[in-house]
């Protein structure tokens, strides 16, 4: 009954989708943050319009690396070259399996000398940890998980604090937190400011071709930062975001946040899962949506496809190499954003108020029903490619969702996401019986620019929505 | 510190009503925490209550008021409408009082558990009167407030933990938990129970037409209890109710949480105003919808309009009671559910996907985004009474609201306007964001609106009568 790691789990299950597809862990929770601080529709329309305090201090699980082989260490992980990565400066880092397919991504912070933290989800922290903790090399690790998704009550003590200033308005606000001009850093460069007499440092940031920072600093001090920010954005328009709109910004920014980690198969692998434990994302995390294959390696992808081809550099060894130079070169899946047809969801919310089993509920702004939602994508008939992440933007008044499409599927071309799952659905618990629906889609450009809908004029879009 | 009528004299020195204040307040609709927004998801919670059974944790969004001393019976007996006869310890009942003009204050349970010991459950404006008259009356009694987990620095550090099993299985997992047949007791009668070794204050209680139990116990204890009716009721298809399911079953049985406290007018209720605190519920509560008055008694209710019109006793004296008598005699209107047309709800819900124009946003399951939501019902095109509570049962497959009409539009069938979202772009409240008012025609039907409730409550059912 009680498995002690994903290999036993896995074992145990003996079919890893249907394991998966049938996880009884629920929604994948953005925790503590207040669903909404005013309503979502606002907070989503201030990230575009004037300025936006992202709190992302509960979500992601910080992984610290420290010692005299940190650099060298993240090299051998990270697919990005390390040429070049003094301290004060991040990147992201999106490690690979030995077969070249994706753990997971984030951030790499270059805190000081030999002391670097990943900050994002579990699967490449986890991937992280395990291999500074096995792999030989001279560092220490220490890791700050994700807070919990209901703290019922219970204390919650991150090491950090991480807000974000975004929007339009944002450089505004922070030249106001510092009294004065701040030099505007290089993108993803790092330094510190003062905002409320405390000590922050700062990442350079932006959102929609707009600068912005990250800013972050000891939990014990985030109310009084937080404060000082909402003060200084007042006459900017800022706003709090809460956790319902948060989640949605990235179907505007076009970045894929939930790849199912490439960890189930393969024998390389094993040593891995056998150090997973069986609580851990891997082993009891969900897929959710209309593609079901009977291959957990057909819901894997390649950096490729989720669009960071330009980041891998040959330069250095690193796990998943030679898969990477085999693939390189050859034509990839495209990760693009999916424009959906107004009419199709219309449909979806009107078999609510009809007899029969409903077709899956639409939620929003937010419309993942799982940890990895992974639907069918087709063209003609046939699968063209996967659908990934799901939402909507009260600015583009439009569900959006990024996806991955074959290479011969063009900007403008209508597909179709199958929404919902196969035979009424899985045993999900977010999943209630229903029926499955096909969505016309468009196929747009990531992120998803207000010009593409004066781009594509031809057809339903600008007809349905005018 | 400043007090409420303060902040209304200030409001009206700027040439502003209490409706302006009101529907303009910085506040959205009243949290459901201390639970997740969903367990599972809330299409399955909300049925289950239906179909199978649930558990409700009402631990966290009410305030509980503990009144104790020689004068206890006496002094809410001169605040309640309804008879205090009937009450004797190990029972319960609806305790509603009301303004000296008449108008409803709140809308509580009263439980009492000795002689002269009670605690009252709920909103809490209810409670604040009940306070403000034990000190103004200088009443023997001893009070002590247990605010809701949003109104306090520690949350979740409540006295009691307070849970209902409801639903059609409900009464096959309290056999299950505790090893016995529940033992038989009447509607709003209390019994003490045994559930994982520790003693439960049990209130015999009921939704759609089927019994169940409210439970109550030390906080500390509360885990164990409901560790044990979620092994219990496993076998039962027993589900735990997340904040969003929750806040919508209301629509299904036909309560109305949500009456605004008639305290913002009347120079008898001016003390009153004067003791309430500039950041009490009264002064910070929101009003929203499209039912605009510039009179704020506009939106105060009669117990007639809450379905209380029989809990009424004037055999004894009460706050409100002249007030009353004189109202007894014209025309009550009469609480309804308002079943929505699917189109026009679904041409709201279109509008999200289209340039301009759009409606006012349709959150699914409550579509509730104040403490107080009072809507406009039209009847070929004037108006015929108010909406409040407003969202989707997932058990009907329709839009419902509760609504309060006119005698003459109340009939069952009868075709009405619903005016969704409010006037000129909306007020200022944080929940509202620009949007243009929206009609949708509506078929008045009974409140309850569930077939069953309606079968079941009409002769013992506390909505309506017993326990008056």
């Amino acid at each position: 009954m009680s498995h002690r790691n994903l290999e036993e789990v896995l074992k145990a299950a003996g079919n890893t989708v249907a394991m998966l597809r049938n996880s009884q862990i629920g929604a994948y929770v953005y925790p503590v943050v207040p669903s909404e601080f005013s309503n979502w529709r606002d907070e989503q329309t201030a990230w575009q319009k004037t300025a936006v305090l992202f709190d992302q201090s509960h979500h992601m699980v910080e992984q610290y690396v420290q010692g005299p082989d940190t650099l060298r260490f993240f090299t051998h992980l990270g697919m990005n070259s390390f040429a070049s990565f003094p301290v004060d400066r991040a990147k992201q880092l999106a490690p690979t399996s030995y077969d070249g397919y994706i753990i997971g991504d984030g951030i790499l912070f270059h805190l000081e000398k030999d002391h670097m933290v990943f900050v994002g989800r579990a699967p490449a922290a986890s991937w992280i940890e395990f291999h500074a903790t096995t792999g030989g090399f001279n560092v220490k690790t220490k890791k700050d998980d994700r807070s919990p998704g209901n703290t019922r009550g219970l204390a919650i003590n991150r090491t950090n604090y991480r807000f974000q200033i975004q929007g339009p308005n944002a450089w505004k606000v922070i030249e106001k937190l510092n009294g004065g001009p701040v030099p505007e850093l290089k993108f993803f460069h790092m330094a510190t400011m003062k905002i409320a007499g405390r000590t922050v440092r700062t990442l350079r940031h932006g959102m929609a071709g707009a600068p912005g920072l990250e800013v972050w600093g000891p939990y014990a001090e985030r109310e009084e930062v937080r404060a000082a920010i909402v003060a200084a954005g007042r006459e900017f328009g800022l706003k709090e975001v809460g956790s319902r709109a948060y989640a949605t910004n990235t179907c505007e920014s076009g970045w894929i946040p939930s790849p199912l980690p490439a960890v189930y198969t393969g024998e390389k692998m094993r040593k891995y899962r056998e150090w997973l434990p069986a609580t851990s994302y891997e082993a009891t995390g969900s897929i959710g949506g209309s593609f079901a294959s009977s291959n957990i390696e057909d819901y894997y992808v390649t950096p490729y496809e989720m669009g960071y081809g330009p980041f891998i550099k040959f330069d250095h060894d690193f796990i998943g190499k030679e898969a990477l130079q085999k693939l390189a070169g050859k034509p990839h899946r495209r990760k693009v954003t999916l424009a959906w047809n107004a009419d199709d969801v219309v449909k979806v919310w009107r078999s609510m108020l009809e007899q029969g089993d409903p077709y899956k509920f639409l939620d929003l702004p937010l419309s993942n029903y799982t940890s990895a939602t992974y639907d069918k994508v087709t063209k003609n008939g046939k699968q063209v490619g996967l659908n990934m992440f799901s939402g909507y933007s009260y600015n583009e008044r439009s569900m959006l969702s990024l996806g991955i499409v074959d290479p011969d599927v063009e900007l403008g071309a209508e597909v179709k996401i199958v929404w919902g799952e196969e035979g009424g659905g899985t045993k999900k618990t977010t999943v209630e019986r229903h029926r499955q629906i096909e969505i016309r889609a468009i196929v747009s450009p990531a992120p998803y620019a207000r010009q593409a809908q004066t781009t594509y004029h031809e057809g339903w879009r600008s007809k349905a929505t005018a | 510190m400043k007090t409420l009528e303060d902040v209304l004299q200030a409001t009206a020195a700027k040439g502003q009503s209490a409706v302006d204040l009101l529907r303009n307040a910085q506040a959205g609709p009243n949290v459901y925490p201390g639970v997740p927004p969903e367990y599972t998801n809330w299409r399955d919670e909300t049925q289950a209550w239906q179909k199978a059974c649930v558990l409700f944790n009402l631990s966290f969004h009410m305030a509980d008021l503990y009144v104790e001393g020689p004068d206890a019976t006496k002094l809410l007996a001169s605040l309640a409408i309804n008879t205090f006869k009937n009450v004797s310890p190990g029972r319960a009942k609806q305790f509603v009082p009301c303004s000296h003009d008449g108008h409803v204050i709140g809308d509580v349970i009263l439980f009492n558990s000795a002689p002269d010991k009670y605690v009252l459950v709920g909103r809490i404006p209810a409670l604040n009167w009940i306070t403000y008259h034990a000190q103004a009356g200088k009443h023997d009694v001893k009070l002590e407030l247990d605010e809701r987990s949003a109104a306090r620095k520690d949350p979740f550090n409540r006295k009691q933990y307070r849970f209902q099993i409801q639903g059609p299985n409900a009464m096959k997992t309290m056999e299950k938990a505790l090893g016995a047949k529940p033992p038989e007791v009447k509607f709003f009668h209390v019994a003490t129970l045994t559930i994982a070794g520790k003693k439960v204050t049990a209130l015999r209680h009921g939704m759609a037409g089927q019994p169940g139990f409210e439970l109550v116990g030390p906080m500390a204890e509360g885990d164990a209890v409901r560790d044990a009716i979620v092994r219990a009721g496993e076998e039962f298809g027993l589900r735990l109710v997340g904040g969003r399911a929750y806040s919508a079953n209301t629509l299904e049985s036909g309560w109305i949480p949500s009456p605004l406290p008639a305290v913002y007018s009347g120079d008898k209720m001016k003390p009153y105003r004067q003791w309430l605190k500039e950041d009490s519920y009264e002064a910070r509560a929101s009003i929203g919808g499209s039912f605009v008055s510039k009179k704020i008694e506009d939106y105060y209710l009669t117990p007639w309009d809450m379905g209380y019109g029989s809990f009424i006793d004037f055999e004894h004296e009460f706050i409100g009671r002249e007030a009353l008598q004189r109202l007894a005699k014209g025309a009550h209107r009469k609480k309804v559910t308002l079943a929505l047309d699917n189109d026009g709800v679904l041409k709201v819900i279109a509008s999200q996907l289209q340039k301009s124009g759009r409606g006012k946003f349709w959150e699914f399951p409550s579509a509730v985004y104040s403490m107080h939501p009072y809507d406009k019902v039209l009847a070929d095109g004037k108006a015929a009474g108010i909406s409040t509570w407003v969202g989707y049962s997932a058990n009907e497959g329709r839009m419902l609201t509760i609504a309060i009409l006119d005698a003459e539009h109340a009939e069952p069938g009868t075709e009405v306007t619903f005016v969704w979202g409010e006037e000129n772009g909306g007020t200022k409240k944080p929940t509202v964001e620009p949007h243009r008012q929206m009609e949708i025609r509506a078929v008045v039907c009974p409140a309850p609106y569930v077939e069953a409730v309606r079968k079941t409550y009409t002769d013992r059912g506390w909505r309506t009568q017993a326990t008056a």
